[in-house]
């Protein structure tokens, strides 16, 4: 008995060594990552770290390899120095300068021009050549200087650049640069620097042409009944659309600049009167924080100023029709839009918007409420779809009838696979499908879907691989699952984990699954407003848009959850239930003077 | 001052305390094996019973706003006896969260997954209570709406399906079981089902506004015991002599629907609504022992708790019982004489000290 | 705080993903490991005193693909397989099955469990247990009693169904078309055994032998007395029984015509009844009061018969009738000692304390109850005729 206490008592201490320097080693590990040069830090000793010397080399490895990151970031902000000196008033300088930048472009144009009486005064025409609208440069600036100017006075003094921008250039957009920075800036935004020889100032003249498309149907949004206009990549266009739906005085339109590198145009709009003074101050905030290279699409900014980064729901939802977005500002949210994509966000957004689609409200409500009742069942089914089969016919078949278990059996007799490989490899050949339909070149598209359909439908149930209700499930599933485009992402993995679930577990799995998703959501806020909203917070009034879409002339309050305060919250009047016996006094008029006629 | 910062409305509570006594509807089988056909009665007399009781945690609740159990007691009881009577509190919160986790189990593996090992489903349906309690009673409050309204929908649809093959005679002879049995079965409803509302004293205490305490926590009792009461009515009209021989009189009573040959098999639609409000009433457990613990200790958030205590949950539950014979017997007989005290006299005793006190006590030099 | 705990939650999913993926599976039963049960056959081994267990499985041709091979299968036609085997108890008996088919029984979707005929004279109360208790076991299940054995019933391979069970199945379900027999499920039996003086009934079930083909046919119903096996009610008796317990739901009553020269065929649409038990000085009466609609459907008489006078006279003797069948079960019930209708449970609901007393003695109690019976029986439609077919007796 004592060889075993001993024994026991040696196991012990082992196993607990082990357990001990094991979490230490991984806790380095994951430290390493950690930026510098705590003092706490530096003075975790502990006995085992001395004694083993790990703490020892792995400390002095992490410090090595943070002042190599430190010296590089110096580097980096030395760079970003170097711009912010004045310019020069001699233009020759100047010129050298910007030429020294640009040295290995070759799309810069440099004209210099003599102007003035008499051609005194020296002046440069600075611009890129593809960014500029060439046609406007010559007719705008350089003729009204070149021409024009020799109808002025003989002592019109042109090195006061004022003189200039207020009276002989005969376009508008124009700011004065001192610093070569503001004036790289805009010459690479597409702006045409005016310089003059002995004036400290110069001119940056926007002459905007932009190659765009021309504004046509979504490819993603495609409706049956509303407008057919679609946002592009130019932003300009894009507020433009918004301001033909909204025009209220009280829209605002806020820009910022967002990326060292891409220096992105980003507009917030929203209306002042009924947006929450909170959650623009917030967006403001946030899209401040974001310090980046380069904003190339409106997805990086969505990445950057969500709530919650690893839940897979989505709570800024995005867009690309001005109908869709111009209905949200007016609810109170706010739109972000970004330069280079058609693809606006809004903020902030509920977990049922995603099954509410504009056409719904186009459309007379009985039509429109069952179509979103469809919607909620595709959702479910593209979810819950393979995982309820697999649980029903793996664990649970006493819940089937009898006539249809007999039928399954048969059907599945020869597949050599157990229900949920299938099923996985069903769902996976699927995804498989879709990823390879989206990247195909035209020509070939066809030519997949046929053999898509046919090797993973026909042929793989005759060999006897997969039981032909398996492929009836997985199809329905499929197809469901675009019914609602915004969840797409978050259905596709959700669809993976109860399926596992479902394989594992059965019917009990399944229900924890969807108990642990509902936890979930219902914890999710977007920029303050429940996930949940209206259904978890439970709201009466803001139920009338969910489940089912109740006529246009009930709902006549924004959503409470998104403007918060207590703002001016209807939208409409409450009387206005369409009905040819309205007792107005307008009407009992006409309907007198229609009848003395 | 309360650990966790969240607030939740009146509204919610009332959901929160129907989905609380709904969920004890499995558990009225403990009293049908002893009250037959009178379990009805039973349950009314245990509301009459229990009224006044729980009048005195809401008036208790509403006298220290803002203040939980564990605050209550130490105010009132003084420093050293409150935290004894916080730790009884507490003992029985955890004996009962480990009760019911493993009547989760016993309905599994008894009647829809026989082949499972026990463990599995308390390791899992722990790990997702304590994932919904980390997450904070604000969001349990959000969803309980949901899950009361999906109980109250499978009772009410079974019962409508079974409705042609009911026999309102079974309820005859009126009074027939001797007294003592049914006094046995008011002890145990009363205890069960109605007394369990002493958790909410912690809950109360994130009331966001008091005013209509008393008649939200009533109408949720309210609604708890119609459910109650429609499946202790159905199962007896269905079955009527028999149902004293099963486990469970719900399931059996739901597996003799057979409307067309669409409906037949619907016994998983009781187990899911069954689960569900489980896991609500389970959650309200964890998440108030979790609280009563932290705030025992001083702590500044319950978070590091949550997850030993669902281990060591998860093992008790395992442990506690030998079977579900040993279960039914003990609660019947002897398992709910230790919460007598819990129910019944610790919270009216506080109220009367506090009235006699004259707590809460406005702190001087300070505006009311 | 976020790092630390990212650790905490890998290892957390790690060992949640084990516990999940390896111990939740071990209910899993895949479609094609099942052997579904949709007919159980109890019987006796005279042999060894064991019990012979007949289970109707279910074969599974390969339809694969669907593409109309279907049902035709092989050419032998037997999509069923009855397995049996010997066990000391059922639930031996069922684990024993295995030996023969390599996959335990799929109970679930068991349709009818017939019990042979010595197991019902020797008492079903030892073999009732394994079919309540069993969670595979619905208690919708119904029972029926063999004539001789059960598994030759299980074995008449019917010509409209493709399974005998489910063939079973439909014909006791359909009784209402004639109220000869009724359907009892495991849950009513079972509630019979429970209480202590009503006694319980069953289809019984036999083969009829025609030409090559066995089919089934059910001539009545048995009777038991706390779970052994008393005697059998021939038809008419069972509807007897049927009319005082209100659970006719359509049948023929043949009466004779006015005239005595033919008769009249009712099918009856409706029927209700009312018992009311009363104690007056110990002794029982019985108030049955039962109300009944048909229709006229038949008449091989051409006595025009769609008068108010006709109509009552068949309505007097259409309620002579019932009353007679009523007498006939009662006085069964009388002979076999068995209180068949429940009249011990009614008169435990109404004078619970007098219950008390008489309870042991209700065997001789139930010989001197007064049977008081009402009936009202009414004609409410004639069908498609007026006057029968007949030539016009021109009026004199």
């Amino acid at each position: 008995m004592e060889a075993k206490g001993r024994f026991l008592c040696f196991h012990i201490l082992c196993c607990h060594c082990f357990d001990v320097v094991l979490s230490r080693v991984f806790s380095i590990f994951r430290d390493m990552n950690n930026f510098p040069m705590d003092e706490k830090n530096k003075q975790i000793k502990t006995a085992w770290e001395e004694l083993f010397m790990f703490g020892y080399i792995y400390r002095k490895i992490r410090y090595l390899s943070l002042k190599k990151k430190n010296e590089h970031m110096l580097e980096n902000d030395q760079q970003d120095r170097e711009y912010s000196e004045p310019i020069s008033s001699d233009l020759g300088k100047n010129l050298e300068v910007i030429k020294g930048i640009f040295r290995e472009s070759s799309d810069l144009a440099v004209h210099e021009f003599n102007f003035g009486h008499e051609r005194r005064f020296k002046g440069a025409l600075i611009f890129i050549d593809n960014l500029v609208n060439k046609e406007e440069i010559h007719k705008n600036i350089l003729q009204p200087l070149m021409y024009d100017s020799l109808l002025l006075k003989n002592d019109m003094d042109f090195t006061k650049i004022d003189t200039i921008r207020k009276s002989l250039i005969s376009m508008t957009d124009i700011s004065k640069e001192t610093l070569l920075s503001g004036l790289l800036d805009k010459l690479l935004a597409g702006a045409a620097i005016l310089m003059v020889d002995g004036s400290k100032e110069t001119l940056a003249i926007k002459s905007g042409k932009r190659d765009s498309r021309s504004i046509e149907e979504p490819g993603t949004e495609v409706v049956v009944r509303g407008p057919r206009e679609g946002f592009i990549e130019n932003v300009n266009v894009n507020i433009a659309l918004i301001r033909r739906k909204i025009k209220d005085t009280e829209l605002c339109v806020e820009k910022l600049v967002i990326g060292d590198k891409s220096k992105t145009d980003v507009y917030i709009v929203y209306i002042k009167s009924v947006a929450n003074p909170k959650l623009i101050e917030e967006i403001r905030t946030r899209l401040k924080r974001i310090k980046v290279e380069a904003i190339l699409e409106s997805g990086f900014i969505e990445q950057y100023i969500e709530d919650n980064p690893y839940s897979i729901f989505p709570t800024v939802s995005n867009s690309e029709k001005p109908d869709k977005v111009a209905a949200k500002i007016l609810e109170g949210r706010v739109a972000i839009f970004v330069d280079g994509t058609p693809f606006v966000l809004v903020v902030p957004m509920v977990f049922i918007e995603s099954f509410q689609s504009v056409e719904d409200y186009y459309a007379r409500p009985f039509f429109a409420s069952i179509i979103r009742l469809i919607r909620f069942l595709s959702f479910i089914i593209s979810t819950l779809g393979p995982a309820i089969y697999v649980a029903l016919t793996v664990f649970h078949q006493e819940l089937i009838p009898t006539q249809l278990l007999i039928s399954i059996a048969e059907g599945r007799d020869r597949v050599p696979f157990p229900a949920i490989l299938e099923a996985f490899l069903m769902l996976f050949a699927f995804d498989l499908l879709r990823e390879a339909g989206v990247r195909l070149p035209k020509p070939v598209g066809q030519t997949v879907g046929i053999v898509g359909a046919i090797v993973l439908g026909q042929a793989s149930v005759e060999a006897g691989l997969i039981s032909p209700i398996m492929v009836i499930v997985v199809s329905a599933t499929a197809i469901a699952s675009f019914a609602v485009p915004a969840q797409t992402d978050s259905g596709t993995v959700l669809r993976y984990i109860y399926l596992a679930l479902a394989g594992a577990a059965g019917g009990f799995g399944v229900m924890m699954g969807l108990l642990a998703t509902l936890m979930h959501l219902a914890s999710l806020r977007s920029f303050g407003t429940p996930y949940l909203w209206p259904v978890a917070p439970l709201d009466l009034s803001g139920l009338k848009d969910v489940f089912i879409r109740m006529p246009l002339w009930t709902m006549s309050e924004r959503p409470k959850a998104i403007i918060w305060s207590n703002r001016d919250s209807y939208n409409q009047s409450q009387d206005l239930m369409p009905s040819p016996y309205r007792n107005d006094n307008n009407d009992s008029n006409q309907r007198e003077q229609g009848r003395n006629d | 001052m309360n650990i966790e910062k969240g607030k939740i409305s009146g509204q919610q509570l009332l959901f929160l305390i129907a989905g609380f006594v709904h969920g004890s509807a499995l558990l009225i089988d403990f009293t049908v094996g002893i009250t037959e056909h009178q379990t009805w009665m039973v349950i009314l007399a245990g509301l009459i019973i229990t009224v006044p009781v729980i009048l005195s945690y809401v008036v208790l609740a509403k006298r220290f706003p803002e203040m939980n159990l564990v605050q209550i007691n130490d105010m009132v009881y003084g420093r050293f006896l409150g935290k004894v009577i916080s730790i009884y509190y507490i003992f029985f919160f955890l004996m009962t969260l480990s009760f019911n986790i493993r009547d989760v189990g016993e309905l599994y593996i008894t009647f829809l997954m026989q082949d499972t090992p026990f463990i599995f489903f308390l390791i899992v349906f722990t790990a997702t209570v304590s994932y919904a309690v980390a997450k904070g009673i604000e969001v349990l409050a959000r969803v309980s709406h949901l899950f009361v309204v999906t109980g109250l929908f499978a009772i009410i649809s079974t019962f409508i399906l079974l409705i042609d093959q009911m026999d309102f005679s079974n309820f005859l002879p009126l009074f027939e079981l001797p007294f003592i049995k049914i006094f046995q079965g008011i002890h145990i409803v009363s205890a069960i089902p109605f007394g369990e509302t002493v958790v909410f004293l912690m809950i109360m205490g994130c009331l966001n506004n008091t005013e209509h305490a008393v008649k939200k926590t009533f109408l949720g009792l309210m609604i708890g015991v119609v459910s109650l009461l429609i499946v202790a009515i159905r199962n007896t009209a269905v079955l009527g002599g028999i149902q004293t021989i099963w486990t469970s009189t719900s399931f059996q009573s739901i597996r003799l629907i057979n409307i067309g040959t669409v409906l037949t098999r619907m016994d998983f639609l009781i187990g899911i609504a069954q689960t569900i409000l489980i896991f609500l009433k389970c959650s309200i457990f964890f998440y108030v022992s979790v609280t009563a613990i932290s705030q025992l200790f001083g702590l500044k958030s319950y978070l590091p708790l949550v997850l030993p205590l669902a281990g060591i949950e998860v093992i008790v539950a395992a442990t506690v019982f030998q079977s579900p014979v040993d279960h039914a017997t003990i609660t019947q007989n002897a398992g709910i004489i230790y919460s007598v005290p819990l129910i019944f006299i610790f919270p009216p005793l506080s109220l009367l000290i506090a009235k006699i006190r004259g707590l809460p006590k406005p702190e001087r030099g300070k505006g009311t | 705080m976020i790092k630390k705990n990212s650790f905490l939650i890998i290892k957390l999913i790690i060992c949640f993903s084990m516990c999940i993926s390896l111990s939740g599976c071990s209910g899993a039963r895949e479609i094609n490991d099942l052997e579904i049960v949709i007919g159980m056959g109890v019987d006796k081994d005279k042999d060894t005193g064991d019990i012979l267990l007949t289970a109707q499985v279910v074969k599974k041709d390969a339809a694969v693909g669907g593409a109309g091979n279907g049902g035709g299968g092989g050419g032998d036609g037997k999509s069923f397989w009855n397995v049996s085997s010997n066990g000391k108890s059922i639930f031996d008996a069922v684990r024993q099955i295995t030996h023969k088919t390599g996959n335990r029984l799929f109970i679930s979707h068991n349709q009818v469990v017939i019990f042979g005929n010595d197991i019902a004279e020797e008492g079903l109360q030892e073999y009732i247990d394994f079919f309540l208790r069993a969670h595979e076991m619905r208690p919708t299940t119904m029972i029926l009693i063999a004539e001789k054995k059960a598994s030759e019933v299980l074995d008449a391979k019917p010509e409209t169904e493709k399974y005998p069970a489910m063939n079973i199945a439909k014909l006791v379900e359909t009784s209402g078309f004639t109220s000869h027999f009724f359907e009892v499920n495991m849950k009513d039996f079972a509630s019979c055994m429970m209480s202590g003086t009503t006694a319980s009934l069953a289809p019984s079930v036999s083969i009829v032998q025609e030409k090559d083909n066995k089919d089934i046919y059910v001539a009545g119903m048995v009777v038991f007395k706390n779970g052994k096996m008393v005697g059998k009610m021939n038809h008419d008796e069972v509807r007897g029984l049927l009319w005082v317990l209100g659970k006719v739901k359509s049948g023929v009553i043949i009466v004779p015509s006015p005239n005595k020269q033919g008769k009249a065929i009712l099918e009856i649409v409706k029927a209700k009844s009312k018992v009311k038990p009363e104690m007056k000085d110990g002794r029982i009466v019985m108030n049955i009061s039962i109300k009944e609609e048909s229709s006229l459907s038949e008449q091989t008489t051409t006595e025009n018969l769609a008068t108010d006078k006709a109509l009552e006279k068949l309505q007097e003797a259409s309620a002579e009738v019932i009353r007679q069948e009523i007498m006939a079960a009662f006085n069964k019930s009388r002979e076999l000692k068995a209180d068949i209708f429940g009249f011990g449970e009614m008169i435990h609901k109404k004078y619970h304390k007098e219950w008390k007393t008489i309870e042991d003695k209700w065997d001789e109690i139930y010989q001197t109850i007064e049977l008081k019976i009402e009936v009202d029986s009414k004609i409410i439609k004639t069908d498609l005729l007026k006057k029968p077919v007949s030539p016009i007796k021109k009026e004199k």
